[in-house]
Formats: structure tokens, C-alpha cells, sequence
């Protein structure tokens, strides 16, 4: 990899101004497992690497106080899917268990798990000089496509957004807490992504000069919530397609219904229309299944990931009946 | 009559564990990889990023002046010319023509510049050092210009600096300029554009449609006297060997001249060979090390570009060097396995006989290569059996990386093609496809040996189908396909067979094995073989203890080192059969010359003695002595026995059945496939093998299970993608190039067959062969629709679900 200058500061302030106004000089390290294989791979190039890995607190720390819950952004994806004080959010601890191996889940963060680049397989080949590495088309659009986005919304770049934390979170409405030379800022979690189009872009809303500290959860009367997702191994593996469901049970019909879809579009995917068909109803086999249809049915899939449109339909009524507390009709 | 194996088997057909178990598990034993010499620099390859390109320039200066530089490489093929006059900064030359290749001779000025290299009796040397008639190598820059390159990953230069990171910084130093040419990775826009000329050799275009079709009886009678007849098209995709210890090797030149490299290779003294003539050197100045290997499935045959380039290294730097392909390199450049698409017809009756069978496949070996690495397409197993066949053959040529032999090359890939096709037509025909495979079993033949495979062939099949059906349960768990119990999540049962050969090695050259007893009792066994993974080593010490009534732990094995006599490359499951005949010859040669050596003194007759355990006794005068009191009578002597074994010596009558070859084996694959998923999980396979001898139970137990694992991985996970534009690769990684984990493991219950009566037969190609074939039939089962293509990801079943087999 290319030589670069290496700091660790011990405070989140003392980080801030190591950071530069422009996106490509400095990265930030968190677990590592995400941008050392990207700096091997000559993907990334910094010149300045700025460790967060020194900073403790409340930034490596779960701690539910009131009516929230607030997980640090260095706190390691193997604590969020132990952690007791997210007991009452199985859709993030059970996406947490799911990451990758044990390896990873050790070294991975919360932070590094929501601002992590993605996996297109032509972003990561340094020989490639797709959209995302400042280049003139997206490779994946007529190219090979089996595991992007079906979401395209018109974007230019067809990558899947890479965290299973997202969509959970998102679920279940949490917000994001950015420092940045202007002081804290308050980000609701989908807020906190974009599809990036450019190579100035990420695939989040973070300036460069930004860093993520926490990310707070509404904990009064947590929503009843599951997460599902779709693995071709059991084995360090990506999802093919995620969806998380949260509701307030009411009387037997489920309230405030979110549906946020993952690993279909440039950036986690709340479903309105999936929603919808839930919303003021009992959670059954229909109506999980109308659910499906629901959020499936803006689809535009590319030549090859057709099938990730069924699957959208199955991790969608899945995570609902999961979450509505139904036995999983397909574990036999 | 040779004395052969032993009657009464006190180690052989047991359990025993690795000698080097605890040595791996811990850390202890070091691989080639692990190798690190005095002063060693690091080695790395520059490739080319493009799928087809020509080099236009190179500039290797601004890489020369990197720190840490040391030396630098270009590929081209390696040549020794004759000096006629040196002097400044020229240097004139003649060829040394190959008289029996009619070369004529050739002459060559070469203007001596900074980036040109002189060697000579492989030293770097200045023009003022030359004299006429020296015999050089020189290496010009300019050669490489024009230099066609064939796919994104072939080989252009190689570096090496004294740290990895150097190496890395002066190979991006180094400026190539590639003229970018048109290129062909996916099959099927070959055989659209057939004339189109990406790849090299003869042929007009890369789609070779060349091959003689091979028929046998009369296929459209064949057709016509079935009652049913399916039609499908089936495919299994290039796949990587994906060895655990990449390729490559450390180089170590000494200062007598010779060469001594660690490398992972299927094949030390071949390996050795080969470097020895690259560098003009006697054989016995080269000397390959292979103490513990990572895996090499075929794919380790020689010491490659890499290999070659690290010793070219070396000898210029003055110092060691080691090569090690990186993850990416080990999956672009250093084998695969070929693809296979054929459109099969098979007809047949509803008492399971198969009337015809008709294929017309073709298959990608990469850039270059060939049918014969490729494939072999013919009704699998039951070739002897169907009367009537047809079969047409094309070779698809790619801008990729150029296969290599995989365990059991071409096997799987018919075997799928095969048993897919059997399994629609019992589908079609109504019956449990368990009636057509034993109504096609090969007969025995009334000729052969009654012992051999060719003479009970049919009775080893039907043996392991019943136990196959027992320890399945087949007969309780097999429903018409797509029958099972209604659910999302559907159950279903498949089988498949196959067949290898596994006979001693065919090398005119015996394999060689020799054992040496010491006076204080200790048998050291010496081979030049490696131990690939397969416990190669463990079984000599097991032939070695048996003969001589000890414990394997007992046995000294020094083996991986090519100085230890001849022995064959470790290909086509030939090593057990080739090397435990050889060490089972040389212990009881040891054997008897310690009894000839010892009995003078202990006042026996050696024709009266015999080793029994721990001791060696002298029954007829009732006399027996403890192992070692008996050997220290040796003094200053040592016994000693030398062993060889070759497929002609095992085909000698007087040695029947010490080794033989041919083997059978049958697998049956449960699944559940989650219909509103795609994702199969493999629950338990059943894998039923004979392999003659049983030498280690554990170790054959242990292959069978490797084999079932790495053909899970062929039905399930494992592809090479391919980008149809940028002509790259786009999954060189172990991310998108999928293997299963331990929880994607099924049960996995393993059934040896022990027939000591056929002598040693080799086990490492043939459970890896049907595996693949018996999951797609099981899914097949589970769902009532074919997913016809590997693997059978959830795209692939979900695609094949909404197309409803159609």
C-alpha cells in the first residue's frame, strides 16, 4: 500500500482537526476491516490515516439512560449483538450476530459498519476506473449485476449499500450524532445516506471533516422488531437482501409500521408502500405476504439480480412475521 | 513370488492418526511458505491488467532506483546464445541451435544499455568480463516489446527488494505501455463470434470445433426403442483450485553454484528438474524441499513463471528469494478447473435401461490448452453398459487464465452431465432413478481376475449402492421429485457414482522408498514424495512399522526432499500406490539384511527368523530377542533396504495385486431447499468408497470426507465471473468467490470399503467426483424442476423456480 502518516488521537476533538476538507487524503480507522483491504488493494490511497481506536468514553460504550439507548460508534459489532441493554432491539442484535465471522465482529464497529464503502466487485478492483474512482461509467449496469442493487432510482451507480446495521437502526427510528468543526450535529439515520454518483462522494452525508460518534435509540416502549435476511452461506457472508420491521402492537393490530429494506439499493431503502400494507392491520401470513408485494413492487432489477426481487418479497414478510412473534414457518 | 503384504494386518486397515497432526494443528511444521532464509529478498509479479494486449514499451529505470530495489526480471523464454566478440558497450552472439529441431543459427548484435543483463553460469556479468565463447543469457528490454499477452493476469516481470512493501513500490515503478487488443471471456460470445481471433496457436478463431464426434452402436435405433427420452442442457462453470498455501517457492542459490528452493509443489523432483535445465545445472546441483504442502488438487506440477522467476532473482541479487502468489494471483494464474455446458439426450425404459445416450458439450480451458485437459464427455460409469451413444465435442478458448489438471480431471464435470440427465429421464420414465442406475451398472468381466476391478466391477457397484440406500435411508426418504412433504422448505434426496483409476504411477522411472535400521532400533524411511495433505507420510511409517513389527510413532519418515531418490508427481491419485508398494519392498529388504547382519551373531539362521511385535523371534529354536536388544547386535552396521514400484512393476505376475487400480463409489446428498429463498443447505451425505487396501482408515476416512466437502463447494459456491468488458475477472478473492464454511457443512458419513486382496489403490481424486452431481439431484428432488447450472445459488434456483423448469 501507499506510505501514509498515522495518528491517534485520544479525544474526538483532538481528531477534528487532523481531518481535511476534502474526501481522498485522510481516512479514518476504526476496526480496519474495511479500509485496510482497500488500501492493500490500492482502492484507497491517504496520505494521512487518522486512528479512532484511541478514543474511549462513551465512544466505545452502550449506555441506556432515559428514554434512549446510546451505542458509541467504536462500540465492536460482537458487543451490539451481546449487548443486554439492546435486549429489547433483537432487529439490531440478531443483524450484529449475523456479520461476516467472529473475526470481523470483533474488529468491526458501529461506525465502520454504517460508513464503510461498498462491495461492488468493480469499485474494488483498482484497475476498473468505474463512477465511484472518477470515471466515466458504472461498470455493473450492463455488466455483471447479480448482487446489486434492484432499487436503482434512476442513480448512475448501482452498488448495494454494505451495512445490516442500517436498516434495523433505521427501523427503529434511530438518529445519528456527528461532530464536526461547527459542533454536534443530530442526523436521523436515514438521513445519514446518500447514493454517491461521483468520486467526491460517499455513501453517506458525512462531510469529510465529520466524524460519527454515536448513534442513539428511542427506548420508550420499544416497537416489537426483527431483522431478516437472506445468506447464500452461513459463513462470512454478505446478505443478498435484508429487511427490518418494527411496529407498535395495538389492541391485535400493528401501528407506526417501518420497513427498511437492505442490500438493494445505493442506500438503505425505508419502504413506505411495505408499510403501508401493514399499518392498522393484524400481522398474518396475508398480510406479511401483501407486505412483500408491497415493497417489491418498485423494483426495476438489473440483467442479472431478477431473483433478489423475490427475495425482497420473502425477507420483508419474514421480518414482519418475526417480529409479530410468529414461529418461522421456515425453519421446519 | 514376492513376499507381498502382510497376512496377518496388525497396523494396515486401522485407524491411525497423522504423524504430523499436532505439528500442523500447533504450528510446528513449516510449509514453504513459512520459509524464511538468511538475507532473503521478496519476490513480486507484474501482470498484465488486460484480458488481451501487446506491450508497446517498457521502462524498467525509475523502478531500479527504488529503495530497496534488488533485482528485476522481465519474462521471456529463457535462451543461451555463444559470445563471438565482447568489447564496450556491444556484445556479439551466435545461437546454439537445436540440431534435432533443425534450428539454423542465428546471430545477434546487442548494444549493451543500463537496463540490459548479462549472465553468465548464472552471475550477473559486465561485458569487459566476457571472452569468446562464453555461453550467456541476455536480457534486452526491447524483446518484450511486441510481446502478446493473453489474459488480465499473465505474467510481464517480477521484482524483488528487501521487504514485501519495496518489492510492491518498485513493481508500480515500473511503466508499461500495453497496445489493448480485443478479447473474449464469456463462452457463449465465443461461439457467437467463432471466427473472431483473441487467443493464440492455429486455430482461425478460439472456438475449436475440430474434435471428432465418437458414436457406439446406433443411437437413433436406441432412441427409438426407448419409452421415454429427456432433453436437457447442463452446466458446471470454470472453478479455481483455490489451494489453501498459494504457489510458490523460496530460491537459495550456494556458492558452489547449486540451487536449493522450498517450494509447494505436487512433484519435488520434477520441480527440481525443471529448474535444473531452465538454469543449465546437472541435476544433482538442484534440490527441491517440500516438507508440508497446502493443498494442490493438480495444480502443482512445476515451479511455474513465479518459480522460475524467483530462482532468476536470486541468481542476480546474489540472495535468496521467495515467491508467493498472493490471493488474487493464486486464483487468476494458477489453474482452474474447465467448464462444461452439454445438451444431453438420454432415452430409455421403464425397467431402467438406458437405450441411447446422446451429448453435444463444450467446455473453456482458458487461453490455450486443449480437449484433453478439458473433458471427455461420455456417459458416465454406465458407458459400458448403454449399447448406443453419440458424442460431439468443442473446445471453447477464453482470454483467461489456462486450466490445469483438478482432482480428477474431467470426472465431475461429465459426472454431473451424466447423472442430471439419469435422473430427468427416471423423473420422466416414473421410476426411482436408483432402478436405472442398477440396471446400468458396468458388468464384470468373465475374463479378468475375479480378484480385480474389472472382474467384480458389477458386484462392487451393487455392494455399495445397497449400503449406500442403508445408510441413506433412501428407501424411506426418496419421493417422486418435487413430492416431498408441502412447505417452503422442501426435502429431497439424490445419488450419484463414479469411477477412477488410481493405479502406480505410469513413470518409466520407478518410484523409489529406502529404510534404514540403526543399532538402537530406529527405521528411518527416506522418499523424495510429498505429502500433499493426503498423510503420504503417516502411511510410509505405517508400511514401514508393519514389516518391522513397531509403531508408526517409531518410524523416522524423511520425505519432500528430491535428493531422496526418484519419485513421480503426486497426480492421479498414483502417490499411495506407487509409494507404500515401494516402502513395503524396501522395509522387508531392511528387514532381512538386519537378519542377515544379526543372525551370524546371535547364532540363528536368518531363514529362521521373523519379526513379530516389538520383537524378533527364531520359532524353530524357540529363541526370540526384544526389537532393539536385536538390532544393537548391528554395531557399527546399519541395515538398510531399498524399495521401488512403478504401474509396470505392479503388473508383473509375480506381483499381483500389491497394487492395482480402478475404484468405485457412490453418494447419496439430502438436502433442504427453501423454495422462497433459493439457499440449499446440505444436510447429509453418505459417501460409500473402496480403494483395495485400506492402508490408514482414519487418513482414507479423512480424504473422502475433504473430497465430499471440495465437491459441496463445486455444487454450491464455487464460480469464476468473468466481465464481459473489462475482460477481468471480477471475483479473484475469497469475498464473491464463495467456500463454504463449517456451518454450511453437512453430516458427512463415510463408508470404506477394505479389500486387502486388491493390494493398494489411490484415494485422493475419486470422493470428490459425484458429490456435486448427487446435490443437484437431490435438489432436483427437493423442488420437481432441474436447476441445470453450478452452483446452485439462490439466483440460479430461484431463476430456475420462475421458469418452472421449462
Amino acid at each position: 500500500m501507499k506510505n501514509f502518516t498515522y495518528h491517534r488521537p485520544a479525544t474526538v476533538a483532538a481528531a477534528l482537526p487532523l481531518l481535511d476538507a476534502e474526501w481522498g487524503k485522510t481516512e479514518l480507522l476504526a476496526g480496519g476491516t474495511d479500509l485496510l483491504d482497500r488500501q492493500k488493494e490500492y482502492v484507497s490511497q491517504p496520505d494521512k490515516v487518522v486512528s479512532l481506536t484511541g478514543i474511549g468514553g462513551a465512544f466505545k460504550q452502550i449506555a441506556a439512560a432515559g428514554d434512549a439507548v446510546t451505542i458509541g460508534a467504536g462500540v465492536k459489532l460482537a458487543d451490539i449483538a451481546e449487548s443486554k441493554e439492546l435486549a429489547a432491539f433483537p432487529a439490531l442484535t440478531g443483524a450484529a450476530g449475523e456479520i461476516a465471522g467472529p473475526q470481523i465482529r470483533n474488529m468491526g464497529t458501529l461506525g465502520g459498519s454504517l460508513c464503510q464503502r461498498n462491495r461492488c466487485w468493480y469499485f474494488r478492483d483498482e484497475h476498473v476506473p468505474c463512477l465511484l474512482k472518477g470515471g466515466k461509467k458504472c461498470f455493473a449496469l450492463d455488466g455483471e449485476n447479480e448482487y446489486h442493487a434492484v432499487f436503482t432510482q434512476g442513480h448512475p451507480c448501482v452498488i448495494v449499500h454494505p451495512s445490516t446495521l442500517a436498516p434495523p437502526l433505521i427501523a427503529l427510528g434511530a438518529t445519528a450524532e456527528v461532530v464536526g468543526p461547527k459542533g454536534t450535529r443530530t442526523v436521523p439515520l436515514e438521513k445519514l445516506f446518500q447514493a454517491p454518483a461521483k468520486e467526491t462522494q460517499r455513501e453517506h452525508t458525512l462531510a469529510p471533516n465529520e466524524v460519527l460518534v454515536a448513534v442513539k435509540i428511542p427506548a420508550k416502549e420499544p416497537p416489537r422488531n426483527a431483522s431478516y435476511e437472506v445468506k447464500q452461506r452461513e459463513t462470512s457472508e454478505w446478505p443478498l437482501v435484508q429487511a427490518a420491521v418494527a411496529f407498535r402492537p395495538f389492541v391485535k393490530v400493528a401501528r407506526d409500521v417501518r420497513v427498511v429494506l437492505g442490500h438493494v439499493a445505493p442506500t438503505p431503502l425505508v419502504s413506505e408502500a411495505a408499510a403501508k400494507a401493514l399499518e392498522g392491520k393484524e400481522v398474518t401470513d396475508a398480510t406479511a405476504t401483501a407486505a412483500g408485494e408491497a415493497a417489491a413492487a418498485g423494483a426495476k432489477p438489473l440483467s442479472g439480480n431478477g431473483y433478489k426481487v423475490a427475495l425482497v418479497k420473502t425477507v420483508v414478510k419474514r421480518a414482519a412475521l418475526l417480529a409479530a412473534g410468529a414461529r418461522p414457518y421456515w425453519e421446519g | 513370488m514376492a513376499e507381498g503384504w502382510p497376512k496377518k494386518r496388525r497396523l494396515l486397515g486401522t485407524k491411525v492418526k497423522r504423524l504430523d497432526g499436532p505439528d500442523k494443528a500447533t504450528g510446528r511444521a513449516k510449509y514453504s511458505y513459512d520459509v524464511n532464509r538468511p538475507g532473503m529478498l521478496h519476490g513480486v509479479m507484474l501482470r498484465c491488467p488486460h484480458a488481451h494486449a501487446k506491450i508497446k514499451s517498457i521502462d524498467t529505470a525509475a523502478a531500479r532506483k527504488t529503495p530497496g530495489f534488488k533485482a528485476l526480471v522481465l519474462v521471456l523464454p529463457a535462451k543461451d546464445w555463444i559470445v563471438v566478440k565482447a568489447g564496450g558497450d556491444a556484445l556479439e552472439l551466435r545461437s546454439v541451435p537445436n540440431k534435432k529441431k533443425k534450428e539454423k543459427e542465428e546471430q545477434r548484435t546487442v548494444k549493451v544499455t543500463p537496463g540490459v543483463t548479462i549472465l553468465r553460469k548464472n552471475k550477473v556479468v559486465a561485458v569487459a568480463d566476457l571472452k569468446p565463447d562464453d555461453v550467456v543469457q541476455v536480457e534486452v528490454p526491447d524483446d518484450a516489446v511486441g510481446r502478446e499477452l493473453f489474459f488480465a493476469g499473465d505474467e510481464v516481470a517480477a521484482v524483488a527488494a528487501d521487504t514485501e512493501e519495496h518489492a510492491e513500490d518498485a513493481l508500480r515503478a515500473i511503466k508499461v505501455e500495453y497496445e489493448v487488443l480485443d478479447h473474449l471471456v464469456v463462452e457463449e460470445e465465443v461461439i457467437k463470434n467463432p471466427k473472431k481471433k483473441t487467443t493464440p496457436g492455429a486455430l482461425e478463431g478460439n472456438y475449436d470445433t475440430t474434435i471428432k464426434d465418437a458414436t457406439k452402436g446406433d443411437v437413433e435405433a436406441g432412441f427409438k426403442e426407448a419409452e421415454a427420452t429427456v432433453e436437457g442442457t447442463y452446466g458446471v462453470p470454470v472453478i479455481s483450485h483455490q489451494c489453501l498455501e498459494t504457489h510458490g517457492l523460496v530460491a537459495e542459490w550456494d556458492a558452489d553454484g547449486g540451487l536449493t528452493v522450498w517450494a509447494s509443489t505436487q512433484a519435488t523432483v520434477a520441480t527440481a528438474a525443471a529448474l535444473a535445465g531452465r538454469f543449465g545445472l546437472p541435476p544433482a546441483k538442484v534440490k527441491c524441499v517440500t516438507h508440508y504442502m497446502g493443498g494442490g488438487f493438480g495444480s502443482k506440477f512445476g515451479p511455474d513463471v513465479q518459480g522460475f522467476a524467483a530462482a532468476d532473482l536470486a541468481r542476480r541479487a546474489g540472495a535468496p528469494v521467495k515467491i508467493m502468489l498472493d490471493r488474487e494471483e493464486e486464483i487468476i494464474a494458477a489453474g482452474n478447473r474447465p467448464s462444461a455446458t452439454g445438451t444431453v439426450k438420454i432415452g430409455g425404459k421403464k425397467d431402467g435401461t438406458i437405450t441411447a445416450f446422446a451429448v453435444d458439450c463444450y467446455g473453456s480451458p482458458g487461453y490455450t490448452g486443449g480437449a484433453t485437459i478439458n473433458l471427455n464427455l461420455m456417459p458416465y460409469v454406465y458407458g459400458d453398459a448403454v449399447a448406443n451413444m453419440a458424442r460431439s465435442h468443442k473446445v471453447v478458448y477464453t482470454n483467461a487464465g489456462v486450466a490445469r489438471a483438478m482432482r480428477a480431471p474431467g470426472h465431475p464435470q461429465n459426472c454431473v452431465l451424466t447423472e442430471f440427465a439419469v435422473d430427468d429421464l427416471a423423473a420422466k420414465l416414473g421410476i426411482d432413478p436408483l432402478v436405472i442406475r442398477r440396471k446400468n451398472l458396468p458388468p464384470n468381466n468373465p475374463k479378468a481376475d475375479k480378484v480385480s476391478w474389472a472382474g467384480r466391477r458389477h458386484d462392487i457397484y451393487t455392494e455399495q449402492l445397497d449400503l449406500a440406500v442403508k445408510l441413506s435411508g433412501w428407501n424411506e426418504k426418496w419421493h417422486p421429485p418435487g413430492k416431498g412433504k408441502p412447505g417452503a422448505v422442501r426435502h429431497g434426496i439424490g445419488m450419484a457414482l463414479h469411477t477412477w483409476g488410481g493405479f502406480a504411477s505410469g513413470s518409466t522411472t520407478p518410484n523409489e522408498c529406502s529404510v534404514f535400521i540403526s543399532k538402537d532400533g530406529t527405521p528411518t524411511a527416506e522418499t523424495s514424495t510429498q505429502d500433499l495433505g493426503t498423510a503420504q507420510r503417516t502411511v510410509t511409517a505405517i508400511v514401514v512399522a508393519e514389516v518391522l513389527g513397531l509403531m508408526p510413532t517409531d518410524v523416522l519418515v524423511k520425505l519432500g526432499e528430491s535428493v531422496y531418490g526418484f519419485s513421480s508427481g503426486s497426480g492421479g491419485s498414483t502417490t499411495c500406490p506407487s509409494q507404500a508398494p515401494a516402502a513395503l519392498l524396501a522395509a522387508q529388504a531392511a528387514r532381512d539384511d538386519l537378519f542377515k547382519k544379526v543372525a551370524p551373531k546371535v547364532g540363528a539362521d536368518p531363514k529362521d527368523l521373523a519379526v513379530e511385535a516389538g520383537k524378533v523371534v527364531d520359532a524353530k529354536n524357540k529363541k526370540e530377542w526384544g526389537w532393539k536388544e536385536f538390532c544393537g547386535r548391528l554395531g557399527m552396521d546399519e541395515a538398510k533396504g531399498r524399495g521401488e514400484w512403478s504401474l509396470a512393476i505392479s503388473n508383473e505376475p509375480e506381483n499381483a495385486n500389491i497394487s492395482s487400480g480402478q475404484v468405485g463409489g457412490v453418494q447419496t446428498a439430502e438436502v433442504l431447499v427453501d423454495s422462497e429463498t433459493g439457499v440449499v443447505r446440505v444436510t447429509h451425505m453418505v459417501a460409500v468408497q473402496d480403494c483395495g487396501l485400506v492402508v490408514n482408515k482414519l487418513a482414507c476416512e479423512s480424504q473422502v470426507a475433504g473430497g465430499v466437502i471440495m465437491g459441496l463447494n463445486y455444487a454450491l459456491f464455487e464460480e469464476n465471473i468473468f466481465d464481459k468488458h473489462t475482460g477481468r475477472q471480477v471475483n479473484p478473492d475469497m469475498e464473491f468467490y464463495k467456500l463454504g464454511g463449517l456451518r454450511d457443512m453437512p453430516k458427512i458419513t463415510v463408508h470404506m470399503q477394505d479389500m486387502p486382496e486388491r493390494g493398494v489403490i489411490g484415494i485422493g481424486e475419486p470422493p470428490t467426483i459425484s458429490t456435486a452431481a448427487a446435490i443437484g439431484n437431490a435438489v432436483f428432488n427437493a423442488l420437481g424442476v432441474r436447476v441445470p447450472f453450478l452452483p446452485l445459488s439462490p439466483r440460479r434456483v430461484l431463476d430456475a423456480l420462475a421458469k418452472g423448469g421449462k
